[in-house]
């Protein structure tokens, strides 16, 4: 997806990791998507640059859809849609 | 990948070398692995009660001179410490930490008791050694 459909995106979840470091971010999103249902999209704001690395592997691994990642000012918005 | 194992032999006992084995622990478990963790020597003294939450009696593995600035840069950074990490990999998932009985005693830690509360059990190395042998990942710290 681009930049703009990410923005557009109604978010059912947003976990805000932001100051915590690798691997904080994939933990929180780990923890959190167990709370949304199947096809639910989930944002993870964090300020580590190796999670929008991690994300769409982690996506991948467990069937979850990795739609994309919008860089903010210090920040990244990674979205996924649960599996 | 989904529900692969992971054998970790933890023979550290250092703050530096705690702290990669706790983040690489959270990592496996968010990745839905099994891990036992068989604690060993040095690693065993650090799981001691009396040990494992005072950072005064850890070493560091690497760079001993740097140990302030890895201490406050983790500190800044938010990481948490060693055995939080451990602490929450086994909420989190199937985390378990085996302790070396050979290495308990070496420092005085002979019941499960003597250990921190995440410790799961005392074993001989033969649960080491089949573990090894059944991982995915076997990795050594």
């Amino acid at each position: 997806m681009n930049a703009s459909e990410l923005k557009n995106l109604n978010v059912n979840k947003t976990v805000d990791a932001r100051g915590t470091s690798c691997p904080g971010p994939l933990l929180e999103a780990k923890k959190v998507i167990g709370t949304i249902a199947s096809g639910e999209i989930m944002e993870v704001l964090s300020s580590d640059e190796g999670t929008k690395v991690d994300i769409p592997k982690w996506c991948n691994k467990q069937g979850h859809e990795y739609l994309g990642t919008i860089e903010e000012n210090g920040y990244f918005r990674i979205f996924l849609k649960k599996g | 990948m989904k529900n692969s194992k992971m054998c970790l032999a933890l023979y550290s006992g250092s703050i530096d070398k705690l702290t990669a084995a706790g983040v690489i622990i959270s990592g496996a478990v968010a990745n839905d692995m099994s891990i036992d963790v068989y604690v060993l020597l040095q690693g065993a003294r650090a799981m001691l009660k009396n040990i494992a939450k005072n950072k005064d009696k850890l070493n560091m593995a690497e760079n001993a001179n740097l140990r302030d600035e890895f201490l406050k840069s983790c500190k800044d950074l938010n990481v948490k410490e060693w055995h939080e990490f451990f602490k929450e990999a086994k909420e989190m998932g199937d985390v378990k930490f085996h302790i070396c009985g050979l290495a308990g005693k070496i420092w005085g830690g002979y019941k499960i008791e003597d250990f921190v509360e995440f410790a799961d059990d005392i074993v001989g190395i033969s649960e080491y050694i089949t573990a090894a042998q059944e991982a995915d990942v076997h990795l050594f710290i």
